[in-house]
């Protein structure tokens, strides 16, 4: 069976996997919404008639496919609490998420990237120890605090007081930074952390290799093996890195700041979604970041042997 | 490699090997005055807000009179069981997962293990956890079981790993030769050599268990019936900036200094353990 096809039919699979979770937590153990929508002091038949519309009487896998025929359709219902549909809700809440989280990812992983060549470079002298142990402290300081931190002492009269301690009324760049950069801070100082050491692992294990001995014996000097070998050698891994930390950063990381930072994100909408026990939009943000990862995955495979034409040789494992 | 090259050890990158060692010590000796120090229940709620520090409160009061030595010694003792049930648990389940999924390497069983890890690591974490929650609400540990059910999938591909590259062996290789059961090889045989991988898992199971609860009940979804370092963080928001700062520092250095003591002892098992430094 070509590679193409063994590839495509396990993403269905994990697909498969991840829709079946997410309907069983979110649908089928989910919240009965029957009472809510059936009002104050509901008799029986009419709790029954309600149940028999949303369709709470039909068998397991009649429920699996529907659930998957709205999802695949983007049929994602309203959101309880505020009545909007809640592919609207997404598509208002997703953008400000990005323009949020981006920036600070992509500065942080950059920062990271460029701490390692000088720690991979000073392999074993002082710059590379210092930085693992400023790594190693970096990332036992918990998000949580940082945020904090940085909010108390950029954010309130106890400290500089610079910038607004919460809201989010971006127009343009100027309105962009005012809102954005105590977040952005905090999110770059956990992103350089988290990834110094293992792009310090990557390079180094590139700086064993003979090419560059060689490159290194003709006189090349750290730019030029750093940007112009190692570098182009070690984006697979990088940007499997960047890949699969992604939703996460764009699911997990919004949560703590916008609920934080009241900033009308993704973040805050699970957040509320999660207390109101709003089930259409969880279910959307769970299965659809889940549909996501998958699909990124899926299509890392074919992005990957054009980068590098030897993995198109056996299958990537992640 | 290089080590044909350059025949001296590197040194160990970490300045202090015992950094973590001590840092764990102090944690430990810091919990044992708490638990003997005569302080008051971490419940009551007193007139005294937000005193300072003092005999009868040495790390004073919150801003409900509540002792915050007693909440803070509490709220540790929550943490480590918290850490060390999810720890135990999804670690032992990602390792007899692995054994398996490396011992029938490309069977069926192997494919089904895989294809579970697969799904569980693309379900967002904090979202799966809240959804758990929300789905075993009358259960007071669904948030353990969440953590169980998500941390194990690392440990699997590792050992899963580590089964397959020791399959090969001639030791493994005369076990079978000689009859041994394939439970009786992977036991004996093939776990204590990938015991190092296995032990420095699971403390990375330990302290993403701590850094994920300090987040979910900081978010409010943790066990709210009692006291953890999340939801003194969660309390100390509004404290820092009316300028009350002895909640939020209890709470922070305590897990601070679990986290980075646990971190520094597991790089040093990492870096001592890792076959490519050639410690041997």
């Amino acid at each position: 069976m070509p590679i193409f096809i063994q590839k495509t039919l396990y993403s269905l699979s994990l697909l498969l996997g991840v829709t079946f979770i997410s309907f069983m937590l979110m649908v089928y153990f989910g919240p009965d919404r029957s009472y809510a929508i059936a009002g104050k002091n509901p008799d029986a038949a009419q709790l029954e008639e309600i149940r028999q519309q949303l369709g709470y009487n039909q068998p397991l896998t009649s429920r699996y496919l529907g659930y998957i025929k709205d999802l695949a359709s983007f049929n994602l219902g309203l959101s309880e609490s505020s009545g909007k549909p809640v592919a609207r809700l997404l598509a208002e809440t997703i953008p400000t998420s990005l323009l949020l989280l981006l920036p600070g990812f992509l500065i942080g992983n950059l920062l990271a990237l460029m701490l390692a060549m000088i720690a991979a470079w000073y392999k074993h002298s002082w710059p590379d120890r210092l930085l693992t142990n400023l790594s190693l402290l970096g990332v036992s300081i918990s998000f949580l605090i940082i945020i904090i931190v940085l909010s108390t002492w950029l954010c309130t009269p106890q400290g500089l007081n610079l910038f607004p301690s919460r809201g989010w009324r971006v127009d343009g760049l100027s309105s962009w930074l005012t809102y954005a950069t105590v977040p952005s801070l905090a999110l770059i100082f956990v992103t350089v952390f988290f990834n110094l050491r293992f792009y310090r692992a990557l390079l180094l294990d590139e700086m064993e290799q003979d090419y560059i001995r060689t490159a290194r014996a003709y006189g090349a000097g750290p730019f030029a093996i750093m940007f112009s070998e190692a570098l182009p050698n070690t984006l697979i891994p990088i940007l499997t890195r960047l890949l699969f930390s992604l939703p996460a950063i764009l699911v997990s990381g919004s949560l703590v700041l916008e609920s934080y930072f009241g900033i009308p994100g993704i973040g805050k909408v699970s957040f509320d979604a999660i207390f109101n026990a709003d089930q259409p939009v969880l279910n959307a943000i769970v299965s659809l970041s889940a549909v996501m990862i998958v699909v990124v995955t899926w299509l890392a495979d074919f992005i990957y042997p054009r980068l590098d034409p030897r993995i198109s040789q056996h299958l990537v494992v992640r | 490699m290089s080590s044909s090259l350059n025949q001296t050890k590197p040194a160990d990158p970490i300045f202090f090997p015992q950094l973590g060692v001590l840092v764990f010590f102090g944690l430990i000796v810091v919990l044992i005055i708490m638990a003997v120090y005569p302080l008051p229940d971490w419940q009551v709620i007193s007139p005294d807000r937000f005193a300072g520090i003092s005999q009868e409160h040495p790390l004073g009061t919150n801003a409900l009179g509540q002792d915050i030595a007693a909440r803070a010694a509490q709220a540790s003792w929550h943490s480590l069981r918290i850490g060390f049930i999810v720890t135990i648990c999804a670690g032992f389940l990602g390792m007899l997962l692995g054994l398996v999924s490396g011992w029938y390497a490309g069977r069926w069983p192997d494919a089904t293990i895989l294809w579970l890890t697969g799904v569980m690591e693309a379900i967002p974490f904090y979202l799966f956890v809240a959804a758990v929650a929300y789905a075993f609400r009358q259960l007071s540990w669904s948030m353990e079981l969440a953590m169980v059910v998500t941390f194990w999938t690392t440990m699997t591909r590792l050992v899963r790993a580590e089964v397959i590259r020791l399959k090969q062996r001639d030791f493994i290789l005369a076990a079978r030769a000689i009859g041994l059961s394939p439970a009786k090889t992977l036991t004996s045989h093939i776990l204590p050599n990938a015991l190092p991988v296995i032990l420095v898992q699971f403390s990375m199971i330990f302290i993403a268990a701590i850094k994920a609860e300090v987040i979910l009940s900081f978010l409010g979804l943790g066990n709210s019936s009692t006291i953890s370092w999340g939801l003194m963080i969660s309390e100390s928001t509004q404290e820092v900036i009316a300028g009350h700062y002895l909640n939020f520092f209890s709470a922070s250095i305590l897990l601070f200094m679990l986290i980075y003591s646990v971190s520094l002892i597991t790089d040093s098992l990492q870096t001592r353990t890792d076959p490519r430094q050639g410690v041997a």
